[in-house]
């Protein structure tokens, strides 16, 4: 189907760009989720503005320990670019990992969290990265964690009117071992369920345990109760396993054609251990 | 496709029944609802508007509250269409008081179809346990 008519705005400030969205307009990034509901007219917004030609929304640099990525980075630029698989092995992997090589081509960090699907694989990587996201609106910048900005399906801490511009997250210390693991429905390539682990080990014991989740809840989260009980641990194979089984627990797994709730929860649990012991495997 | 669930609200069991019947309660509270008009005894015509992610649509529909067992259950019936799809569907709520609380479990079936159905399979469950959340935590916000 073709969209229906709308204004197109290709702003070449970020003032100018939040100015129209406060205005009611609707952003576009890569356009790999919206341009599809705006054929489909299931999105019909009056006006678009395109955020390609803001400058600063491209950038990729390392400062004081922290790898800062523009909104507009593509997911392909992401899993290509040798400064981003050094500093974060993990967010390139969950880049990696997105649909196909066309939509990683397009689709950007910032297009993919705003519209935080909740089967998404950006938001597992973000919560075990502790990532922080900056956000800009008329009335100013903000920065909020990973965990905050995720609230529900579809839903973020973005205000009507305000914009991603910028995911931080930590460069990797040497010796963290990560990993990204999903299972993927096969026709969409999104994740039925999709875990990110990263680990640090010292003196033969787990020191630190970050587990992200995505695909089972309505939003993403931190397994934290999966983190304690891994960490203190020598990180054996019952460990793993053990801490593992509480990736689930309290947390209302989803249903669809796809995959049962308790399908789903068994795929959290199977997968986070296979994340965590890949993690493990690179992790000294 | 099945839903059920439980929600507390922090009322007791006569407030929160009467809260659910109440209609202007109902509109300020479901997501999206511009309007909730009684037209016949237990029966109101609906209009809403959602919006989610950069998904938007108006529906326009019935809803209508059947098997009332005062204090303890009663049925809701809800249907209605827009231009994006349509959806029908049918939920029993019991109210079990829990202290000075009440719990309200619901169980239903949905359906839902049309071009929303078609391309958004995979949300259904997940979108519909968020609205009725967000629902149940506007009640709960308004009910104290």
């Amino acid at each position: 189907m073709i969209a229906q008519n709308f204004e197109y705005e290709t702003p070449s400030t970020l003032e100018e760009a939040l100015e129209l969205l406060a205005d009611g307009a609707k952003a576009l990034a890569g356009g790999m989720s919206l341009i599809p509901l705006m054929k489909l007219r299931l999105a019909v917004p009056e006006r678009v503005v395109d955020l390609r030609r803001v400058p600063g929304l491209n950038s990729i640099r390392v400062a004081e320990g922290q790898l800062h990525i523009g909104a507009m980075v593509t997911h392909y630029e992401l899993e290509s670019t040798p400064l981003v698989r050094r500093s974060s092995p993990l967010l390139a992997a969950a880049a990696a990992s997105i649909g196909d090589v066309q939509v990683r081509n397009l689709g950007t960090l910032g297009g993919s969290i705003a519209h935080a699907d909740p089967a998404a694989d950006y938001p597992a990587a973000l919560q075990a990265l502790e990532a922080v996201i900056r956000i800009a609106g008329k009335g100013g910048e903000r920065a909020v964690s990973a965990a905050e900005f995720f609230v529900d399906t579809f839903t973020t801490a973005l205000e009507p009117g305000e914009l991603v511009v910028e995911v931080s997250v930590p460069v990797e210390a040497a010796g963290t071992g990560v990993r990204y693991e999903k299972c993927e429905q096969l026709a969409s390539g999104f994740a039925l369920v999709g875990v990110a682990a990263r680990v640090a080990k010292k003196g033969g014991k787990v020191s630190m345990a970050r587990v992200g989740v995505t695909g089972l809840a309505g939003s993403s989260y931190r397994a934290k109760n999966v983190e304690a009980l891994l960490e203190g641990t020598t990180g054996s194979a019952q460990d793993v396993t053990r801490a593992a089984a509480a990736v689930a627990e309290g947390k209302e797994a989803n249903s669809d054609i796809h995959a049962s709730a308790d399908y789903r929860a068994h795929l959290a649990r199977v997968y986070t251990a296979r994340a965590l012991r890949a993690a493990l495997g690179t992790a000294g | 496709m099945k839903i059920h669930g439980s929600h507390r609200l922090p009322v007791g069991r006569e407030r929160a029944y009467a809260l659910l019947q109440d209609p202007e309660i109902l509109a300020a509270c479901m997501p999206g609802c511009e309007a909730l008009v009684k037209v016949d005894e237990d029966l109101y015509e609906m209009k809403m508007k959602m919006a989610l992610a950069a998904i938007s649509g108006q529906f326009a529909g019935k809803v209508r509250i059947g098997d009332r067992n005062p204090v303890e259950s009663f049925r809701l019936i809800v249907e209605g269409t827009g231009k994006i799809g349509f959806m029908k569907g049918e939920g029993l709520l019991r109210l079990r008081e829990e202290g000075a609380e009440t719990e309200v479990a619901y169980e239903g079936d949905v359906h839902v179809g049309g071009t929303i159905a078609s391309v958004g399979q995979r949300l259904l469950d997940t979108t519909s346990k968020m609205l009725i959340k967000r629902f149940f935590g506007r009640l709960g916000e308004r009910a104290q």
